[in-house]
């Protein structure tokens, strides 16, 4: 068991949706040259039992005029330091005048400095995490990501957890894994949102739909290194076992919809449904996975050929009103 | 091979408060009239079945039969089709004026649902989605053990089934389409809500109610006090819908056309109220017993609570003005009983209030009744 550290900053950006540009708030690696806010957020791998230590920061050359933090649902004992200060205390919903204004410890607008959580990542799973600070806001803005936690031995063939999801006997053995992370934007929004300034969340209208920050068709093209890095195009030759790992970062939930392939459902919110000899594990063609929910589906696409993953809820699948676009991705199978 | 032809058609849909939407629909042939939903098509496991497509509308029309895999065509594997690199539809398609022939082996009985394919963000909504029932392999309805949704030994026995489509209905969408103008799908907001095509109090009309000629399948629920009677919701459109029975909980055995069990592990579990979602299938077995309910004894409550019996203005009831299942009483003088024989209604509805409603107005849309008679012929409540 070890020590993950993670140092993220945010910083706002420009990511691209059906040909346009359109604003965003992303968090990114702190201390890198360029630091380039990316839609999800970096992935952050652990191993089950490891103590991962994340620290948000916000230099002296990005400052932000919004309060910021992270929270991480699912995760539990998680504690927090103000840098430098050595002494860490559990994380905890912050008041201002008796009115909550942050679901966790925060940095404070426009301050320079760094704030640390830690926590033991005790079981595997997909997890997400977010802004706990003006969620309503800066989740839409971008500011969310995934920590995939892996059983002990996921890497050693011949460990009877290797490549398996939550461990031996869970029924999560897979070869091909791929993490869709759902939401949905706002343009309009995006637009008109600047730091620090009000926001009517009534007038929340999402027009665009994603998976991984992307939609169709450059959902499936590669990952690369633009603020949209993580592509959603799976591609396994026959009889691979594809495990889809879909977590929701939006606010609506969404039906994804395997055509004509069926899967079955491991675990929900990264608890899995079959331990030992009981097996609550279930077959679905679709699936619906609500706003901060989680879900992994297991594939064996039984012949080759292309089969489309889409947001059951149609109208999703449009770009500017026009058919094909938004939530959707491909498994391409081949012999 | 059984074949069943589905041609691809416009129409329109007659709605209570008056309305009337247009649509597409598949019609059972060149002359027969589009249908919401299409056609019921009842297969079996194992059993190759054919589906030709005939398409009349002005664009490409597929079908898609989520949960099948194997779906061929002329011989080869069903894939999705493009136009200069653009994805059209997610499987073969037929163009105006054409068909397209799809011959599929069910490997799983079970509920299903079959949908267009072809721009499908406009397509479903329109109307072209229906019901394919798989019978397992070892189906017979003359046996009682036989008689089952999953097989025998499957504990999914049935007396009577009924299958129950949802959908939504965003008029200015449906106008939109019938002037062949574009649509802002950013303002989609469903006035309508369907059961089986049609918006309640027609729900509760008889199948191929005349006055309906586009929306043949009726809604209602009839069965004897401890039948067993399998409910197979399908959520055909694109919102989720939360229904919920009156009289009794549901037995959930199967989603999206597969047996909840893992070896002896049964994973078959009650709910209150099941919410339907986009694109999925949910069987469910429900019985009505009543509370000390029994032959010798047929008083099931107290004097029965009226929200449960009456639904429209003062003035007229469904109660037969008796306790006692099978008698009729005295009704309050004015009011008129649409009761026959003494049975007993149970309201089956969406727990989404404002679905209940045609257009905002009280009552309508997802709803219909479960009616629990004392004699109820065999022929009721079985999918042809």
């Amino acid at each position: 068991m070890g020590t993950v550290f993670s140092s993220l900053q945010v910083a706002p950006g420009f990511i691209t949706l059906a040909g346009k540009s359109i604003s965003f708030w992303g968090y990114t690696y702190a201390y890198h040259p360029r630091p380039r806010p990316q839609l999800p957020g970096p992935i952050i791998q652990a191993t089950a039992g490891d103590f991962l230590r994340i620290t948000l920061v916000v230099r002296p050359n990005a400052p932000f005029a919004e309060d910021l933090s992270i929270i991480f649902p699912g995760q539990e004992g998680v504690e927090v330091r103000h840098v430098p200060a050595p002494q860490f205390r559990p994380a905890q919903p912050q008041y201002a005048n008796g009115k909550m204004v942050s679901l966790t410890d925060y940095l404070a607008a426009g301050k320079i400095g760094a704030i640390e959580y830690r926590f033991r990542a005790l079981r595997p799973g997909a997890y997400l995490y977010e802004s706990g600070t003006n969620s309503a806001k800066q989740v839409q803005m971008g500011l969310y990501g995934v920590i995939v936690v892996r059983p002990v031995g996921y890497h050693q063939p011949g460990h009877p957890n290797f490549r398996t999801a939550y461990g031996q006997n869970t029924a999560s053995r897979h070869d091909i894994e791929k993490i869709l992370v759902l939401g949905e934007i706002d343009s309009a929004m995006h637009k008109s949102v600047v730091p620090g300034a009000e926001y009517n969340l009534l007038d929340f209208r999402p027009d665009h739909w994603v998976i991984n920050g992307r939609t169709f068709p450059a959902s499936i093209a590669p990952d690369d290194n633009s603020s949209q890095p993580y592509g959603s195009a799976i591609r396994c030759r026959l009889g691979q076992r594809v495990l889809l790992r879909i977590l929701n970062a939006g606010f609506q939930a969404h039906t994804l919809a395997l055509g004509a392939l069926t899967g079955r459902v491991i675990a929900e919110d990264a608890y899995p449904l079959k331990i030992g000899s009981s097996d609550a594990t279930y077959e679905k063609t679709a699936v619906t996975v609500g706003p901060g929910q989680s879900l992994d589906l297991l594939v064996t696409p039984p012949y080759p050929g292309e089969f489309y993953i889409y947001d059951r809820e149609y109208r999703h699948l449009v770009n500017d009103n026009q058919f094909p676009g938004g939530m959707m991705t491909k498994i391409t199978v081949t012999p | 091979m059984p074949t069943v032809e589905l041609w691809a058609k416009d129409g329109y849909l007659s709605i209570p408060d008056g309305n009337s939407i247009y649509f597409w629909g598949f019609a059972r042939s060149r002359e027969g009239k589009a249908q919401l939903p299409g056609p019921v098509i009842i297969a079996r496991q194992g059993e190759p079945l054919t589906v030709r497509l005939v398409n009349l509308l002005p664009e490409p029309v597929s079908l898609s039969f989520p949960g099948h895999i194997g779906v061929t065509v002329d011989g080869s594997p069903a894939r999705p089709q493009y136009e200069d690199g653009k994805l059209v539809s997610f499987t073969n398609h037929a163009l105006p004026g054409e068909s397209v022939s799809y011959t599929l082996v069910p490997t799983s009985p079970g509920t299903f649902l079959y949908e267009s394919g072809s721009s499908p963000p406009k397509q479903v909504p329109l109307g072209l989605y229906g019901a394919l029932v798989v019978r397992p392999a070892d189906y017979n309805p003359e046996i009682e053990e036989y008689k089952t949704a999953y097989g025998y030994g499957t504990d999914t026995a049935f007396d009577r089934e009924y299958l129950l489509i949802t959908g939504e209905i965003d008029p200015e969408f449906h106008q939109a389409a019938a002037e062949g103008r574009p649509y802002e799908l950013s303002r989609y907001k469903p006035r309508y809500w369907t059961l089986n095509g049609r918006s309640a109090p027609d729900t509760m009309l008889p199948d191929n109610a005349a006055h309906l000629p586009h929306q043949p399948y009726g809604a209602m629920i009839m069965a004897r006090p401890g039948e067993k009677v399998l409910l197979r919701y399908i959520g055909a459109g694109t919102a989720h819908h939360p229904l919920h029975p009156h009289g009794n909980h549901t037995r959930v055995l199967a989603l999206d056309g597969r047996l909840l069990r893992n070896g002896a592990f049964d994973r078959s579990y009650e709910r209150f109220t099941v919410l339907v979602g986009a694109g999925q299938t949910y069987d469910q077995i429900y019985q009505w017993f009543g509370l000390g309910y029994s032959p010798e004894n047929p008083i099931p409550t107290g004097l029965p609570n009226l929200r449960n019996l009456g639904i429209g203005d003062a003035g007229w009831t469904m109660w037969s003005g008796s306790p006692y299942l099978g008698l009729k009483g005295d009704i309050p003088k004015g009011v008129v009983s649409f009761n026959e024989e003494g049975e007993y209604y149970f309201m089956l509805h969406s727990h989404q209030e404002f679905q209940i409603t045609n257009w905002g107005e009280f009552p309508g849309g997802l709803m219909t009744m479960i009616a629990v008679y004392p004699h109820l012929s065999p022929d009721i409540g079985v999918l042809k």
